[in-house]
């Protein structure tokens, strides 16, 4: 038995207790159910353990060497190859997936630029504070999720931060209010004590408690009497109460704040509250908690940081960093690509319509470990080991924090690493594509 | 009827859980779904037989439906999947996942299959 870090989500629980002889798991303790399936992938039915082509419209079974070879053609036939996903790998990868992209004059992106990647800037343009799950734990007195259903996208965020026992306060479940905004009752809802504060907001009024929060920072005295958004006036009061009267106060983030809005950008009204509250508070201060759900979302922006002082996205002309105002959404839209390179992710579910069948109709290479839909429409499936567990390498945790994952067994058929398989495509294209 | 379409995750209905250990008829029992209130679901005049047709300004998708107390009157929930996505969108080099404007209907059409979406898709 032996404690492992578990790659199950961006929570990176490092508290898993492992039974295994070094060559198959046969326990796993602690885990929550999204560490429990990671854990299972391992032997899981749709599990890819050789790569695959496509012959005659139909993904088969190939040699590495065919399938290399086939992947290194569509690579050199490509003069605007997009690469794209780069969060359910360690940074170990990402580095070596930016290092093809410069090599192979491409534009790469992860899937934080459609989630968290979104706030990140933002916040630090004003100066936002992000906390870490040990500061909550120790120290927190207010947790508001807003828009964010951690009980079934991160399970054990909210035992860690919510009933942990404090450090310093030496209190824990006692002195902690949850406040959750959301249009929809999630299954978050469930952990609330009477203490706790739960406001449905109307679909789309966001806004409106944002902007009234913003003028009534200081005071609750002239909050309508009717409202705002669906809130009554009274649990605006224990709101605007809490956000000001809290020493350590985190807001946690979901997907359901990111979305787009065309006259306004409720991101930055978010944070501009944010800004407001911390400005005016005398004694604590709130700070911000980002949900991401792969778990090395918050890894790409720092490999791409610490490797070309450039936050996210990068694009590769003459094998250099040129500035860019595109995005992966504009790349795809404007079918501005013609190849794509996708790593441990599957777009072809989680994007768009409009898009994924973009992204379809140009020659895809896909490095998985297990089916998705992209795989049903990849040119070359290229399987990998599962991180964490066949392989190991540096993962940041959604609050920031560096986590070492660790290899518990060996892969089956000896599959590589993602690393290892992007570095071999580089070595190979660095090379001029033959081995 | 018009409703507001947000797609959520949610840990029994996980894409990835899906294809990674399910079947193409588990995909479909689990992520081809939407949730209502029970009160929609009898302005619909849905019964348990019938599925329900989602369809926005381009596209439409069939999937089975269920009635669930915790979405708001007006709202419709699905799984985020294959299926939901046919109906987001983008908006100013933007993803819309959440209260997009759908038409809801009860229908007797089967429920879209994953391999119909999929081979879509392959046509080049």
């Amino acid at each position: 038995m032996k404690r492992f870090t578990c790659s199950g989500c961006s929570l990176l629980c490092s508290d898993i207790i492992v039974k295994s002889d070094g060559l198959f798991v046969s326990e796993v303790i602690g885990a929550c159910l999204k560490g429990k399936e990671r854990f299972d992938q391992v032997s899981a039915q749709n599990r890819i353990t050789n790569p695959m082509i496509r012959k005659d419209g139909e993904l088969k079974e190939v040699s590495w060497d065919e399938a290399i070879k086939k992947a290194t053609e569509i690579i050199k036939n490509s003069s605007i190859p997009l690469l794209y996903g780069f969060s359910n790998v360690t940074c170990e990868a990402q580095e070596a997936g930016i290092k093809l992209a410069q090599e192979i004059n491409g534009f790469i992106d992860s899937n934080a630029s459609i989630c968290q990647g979104k706030f990140l800037n933002k916040a630090k343009n004003l100066g936002i504070n992000l906390t870490t799950i040990t500061e909550i734990i120790n120290k927190g007195d207010l947790i508001i999720l807003w828009g964010a259903n951690p009980a079934e996208t991160i399970p054990r965020l909210l035992n860690k931060v919510l009933f942990s026992r404090g450090k310093f306060r030496m209190t824990g479940r006692e002195i902690k209010t949850l406040v959750i905004i959301d249009p929809i009752k999630t299954a978050s809802f469930q952990v609330m004590g009477v203490r706790d504060l739960a406001l449905i907001v109307e679909p789309n009024k966001d806004i409106d408690l944002i902007r009234m929060l913003k003028e009534e920072c200081c005071s609750a005295d002239s909050i309508p009497s009717e409202g705002v958004a669906g809130i009554d006036k009274d649990d605006l009061k224990r709101l605007l109460l809490h956000l000001t009267g809290a020493e350590n106060g985190v807001i946690i983030l979901g997907q359901g704040v990111i979305q787009p809005h065309s006259d306004y950008d409720l991101v930055e009204e978010l944070l501009e509250l944010l800004q407001m509250i911390n400005e005016r508070q005398e004694k604590g201060r709130i700070s911000l908690l980002l949900m991401g759900g792969h778990f090395n979302m918050a890894g790409f922006d720092h490999v791409a940081l610490s490797s070309f002082g450039a936050f996210g996205k990068l694009e590769f002309k003459n094998n250099q960093l040129v500035k860019t105002e595109d995005t992966l959404v504009s790349k795809i839209e404007e079918e501005d690509f013609d190849s794509s390179i996708i790593v441990g992710t599957d777009p072809i579910s989680h994007l768009p319509y409009s898009l994924s069948s973009k992204l379809a109709k140009k020659p895809l290479i896909l490095l998985d470990n297990h089916s998705t839909a992209t795989s049903y429409i990849a040119e070359v499936v290229l399987p990998t080991a599962i991180t964490g567990i066949e392989s190991s390498g540096l993962a940041y945790r959604l609050d920031q924090v560096p986590v070492e994952l660790n290899k518990i067994v060996n892969p089956p058929n000896n599959l590589p690493s993602d690393e290892e398989l992007l570095n071999r495509l580089y070595g190979l294209l660095n090379k001029g594509g033959s081995e | 009827m018009e409703f507001l379409l947000n797609s959520i995750r949610k840990i029994n209905n996980d894409q990835v859980k899906e294809h990674t250990f399910g079947t193409e008829q588990s995909l479909e029992d689990n992520l081809a779904i939407c949730f209502i209130n029970p009160k929609d679901f009898d302005k619909l005049n849905l019964v348990s037989s019938l599925h329900l047709k989602i369809s926005n300004k381009e596209k439409h998708i069939i999937v089975k439906v269920k009635k669930d107390d915790n979405v708001p009157e007006g709202t419709v929930t699905m799984p985020v999947s294959i299926w939901s996505n046919q109906l987001s969108e983008v908006q100013n080099r933007e993803l819309l996942y959440k209260n997009i404007v759908v038409k809801l209907e009860a229908t007797r059409e089967p429920v879209m299959k994953f391999k119909e979406i999929i081979q879509k898709l392959l046509v080049k």
